[in-house]
């Protein structure tokens, strides 16, 4: 207890010295902290997104995750049999298409387009107005708020819509639907475009008598593993793969680049870190030597002499880490922002991502910094010999 | 009026249906090139012939000569994905993909047109687009939606640059601080003996920016030796040939037009308190 209070009477001593070093500590800290959440965030975010749609195993024709790929065939037939097995609450037939919103003396509205059979579950949360129901006169059509927005039409209006089917077919017959809800949509970004209709009016609008479609959406009852399992087993021919899979393969492609600059980053500032703290206290103990000796010469033991350094780096490094943690905070919702404007990213996927884990590796990380980083000061004020720096303090 | 250059480079992406079948006879099987990646993972070489198929079961192969193997053309949206690609010409990738739709002949994803005026560009698009409804058409060049990407990336990387610019700039206050700290006592003397404030103020400014130069040029040197390692190792690791580190004059010099002011501005900060003190109180005799 009093060595923690001479270490606080020692920094206090120099306020500003002190406050500087935190304040480099706490500038650290926080990059070191979002470059944590940034390590895992998008792998966090993008399993969330994928749990929350409520489907946990996706099926498709090839190893390929996701739509608009090689569909599976007889996708209806698929469905009912996987549906049937045990483990498996309920599995969905979607199909993907793009699409053109058709008005008179106005520019062509680009979307994106899903198809899919009724179900339980349903990978959009409606936000007003009705979900899709049977009718094909017009068919219904449930859209985002950006597209809503674009056609400008109230709920209940008709538009008049080409859908792009097939990459190698000949562009198709505008046809008409009607909006009946406005939908969120868990994978939109900002500027998407996005509509979906049950699997039959795409079919029709297709003009396709093929019973295909992209993937199945599964939703097991008794865990996705063994779901897997059961598919695999019925259907040797489709590939399942669970929510965690795909984020694996993600984790290990998608995302990479993120990791590595987080790696990067965090090495970095963990070396700045040491060096700050290793400067900090060694310039200190340098401008201390005659004092340090002379407290030897009282009676402090070399342990307590070191201990006291230490205590000094520890408390520089423990004030500094926990500004760190706000001011990383909100450095990470400027960060996020920032890389948030990229296409292509869903609305509700965030680059950081807070998880306990950042928080134990930010103080492991720190705490070891210190260490290290004290370790060389210590060495000094332990080795001091007393006399000879008492002697050469006087003469000098 | 547009001049049209043949759409002929196609991908395979029936890569999983591929195995080597012969290398020694002549065959009569067309060329096709195979990118390093994947005559390395499937241990191919210059000259065997392989079969190629558009269905995941391996049915309906054709055959194809390897002419050469090519470097695919870096891209960093695909960074980490292993390039698995063969290059073939379009009537090759048409007879390899048509099903029994007659359309299936006449199909091609894209057309690449290259222009005789570039000025037309825009009215060209426009033209085109009218002209054939469904058509998607845009131009190659200053696309923006291919870049925001990389935009995005730069902003990101400008903040953490900002970032790191204020904890250094504190690192440095720190450090003048404690060096400003040791030189008191001859600050002191300099002012007992007769030196004016402004001449100690030149000689520490003159000190500040010898340092700040000196740092700045050598954190430039530092990174341009770096510069190599680091693009060599991110290169080894994504297997790309993409340029991951560029230093160019332009960033030296910006580099250095934000790190010596700063570097002076934290010797002048932490020198002023010595400055205004009286001679008799800094020698603390």
């Amino acid at each position: 207890m009093r060595a923690l209070i001479f270490a606080v009477r020692s920094l206090v001593r120099q306020p500003g010295r002190t406050a500087l070093g935190i304040i480099g500590i706490a500038a650290v800290g926080a990059l070191l902290f979002d470059m944590l959440l940034l390590s895992r965030g998008l792998v966090v975010s993008f399993r969330d997104l994928l749990d929350s749609v409520g489907f946990d195993v996706r099926v498709t024709a090839t190893d390929s995750p996701l739509p608009g790929g090689i569909r599976l065939t007889d996708a209806t037939g698929a469905a009912a049999q996987i549906a049937r097995l045990p483990g498996v609450a309920e599995a969905v037939p979607m199909r993907t298409a793009t699409g053109e919103v058709w008005q008179t003396g106005r520019p062509v509205i680009g979307l994106m387009l899903t198809g899919m059979d009724p179900g339980a579950r349903r990978p959009w949360t409606l936000i007003t107005g009705a979900d899709l129901g049977p009718s094909l006169a017009p068919p219904d059509l449930v859209v985002n708020q950006s597209l809503m927005d674009e056609v400008g039409g109230a709920l209940g209006s008709e538009v008049t819509l080409r859908t792009g089917c097939d990459s190698s077919r000949a562009a198709l017959a505008p046809r008409t639907f009607r909006i009946v809800g406005i939908a969120q949509f868990p994978f939109d970004d900002e500027a998407q475009r996005t509509a979906v209709m049950t699997r039959t009016a795409l079919r029709e609008a297709c003009g396709d008598d093929k019973d295909e479609a992209d993937m199945l959406m599964v939703a097991s009852s008794g865990g996705a593993g063994a779901a897997v399992a059961a598919i695999r087993a019925a259907r040797p021919d489709l590939v399942p793969v669970t929510n965690e899979q795909i984020v694996a393969r993600m984790q290990t492609q998608g995302f990479t680049y993120f990791r590595q600059i987080s790696a990067v980053l965090s090495t970095i500032t963990l070396l700045f870190g040491f060096l700050l703290i290793t400067v900090l206290l060694t310039v200190s103990v340098n401008q201390r030597l005659a004092e340090i000796a002379a407290l030897r010469a009282l009676g402090f033991s070399r342990g307590r002499a070191a201990a006291d350094v230490l205590l000094q780096g520890a408390m520089l490094v423990g004030a500094g880490g926990i500004l760190a943690l706000p001011l990383g905070f909100a450095l990470s919702l400027w960060l996020d922002q920032i890389l948030k404007a990229m296409p292509g990213i869903p609305a509700s996927m965030h680059f950081f991502v807070f998880e306990p884990r950042a928080l134990v590796l930010h103080a492991a990380l720190l705490v070891t910094t210190a260490l290290l980083a004290s370790a060389y000061p210590m060495w000094l004020v332990a080795r001091l010999p007393i006399a000879t720096t008492l002697r050469n303090e006087v003469v000098g | 009026m547009i001049g049209r250059r043949a759409a002929i480079a196609a991908l395979c992406a029936a890569v999983a249906a591929l195995s080597s079948v012969a290398s020694s006879a002549p065959s009569p099987a067309p060329d096709i090139l195979v990118s390093r990646q994947l005559l390395e993972s499937q241990q191919l070489q210059v000259g065997d012939v392989v079969s190629l198929s558009s269905d995941t079961s391996g049915a309906n192969p054709r055959s194809f000569r390897i002419a050469g193997q090519y470097e695919p053309t870096p891209d960093p949206m695909r960074l980490g994905a292993v390039r698995l690609e063969v290059r073939m010409h379009l009537p090759d990738v048409v007879g390899l993909t048509a099903q029994s739709d007659p359309l299936d002949a006449e199909s091609v994803d894209a057309i690449n047109v290259v222009l005789a005026n570039d000025d037309e560009a825009r009215a060209t698009v426009r033209r085109l687009m009218t002209a054939v409804p469904g058509t998607l058409a845009e131009r190659t060049g200053n696309d923006e939606r291919r870049a925001a990407p990389f935009v995005v990336l730069e902003r990101f990387h400008l903040a953490i640059a900002i970032v790191t610019v204020i904890a250094s700039s504190v690192f440095l206050l720190a450090l003048m601080l404690m060096l400003v700290e040791e030189r008191r006592a001859t600050v002191g003397m300099l002012r007992l003996i007769g030196f004016r404030r402004s001449r100690i103020l030149q000689h520490v400014l003159a000190e500040g920016v010898v340092i700040a130069i000196t740092g700045a040029l050598f954190g430039v040197v530092l990174s341009v030796v770096l510069e190599g390692g680091i693009n060599r190792f991110f290169q080894w690791r994504y297997d790309t040939a993409l340029v991951f580190v560029h230093i160019t004059p332009g960033v030296a010099l910006r580099s250095v037009t934000v790190a010596v002011p700063l570097g002076v501005a934290a010797i002048f900060a932490s020198s002023w308190s010595l400055l205004r003190g009286e001679g008799i109180s800094l020698t603390r005799r």
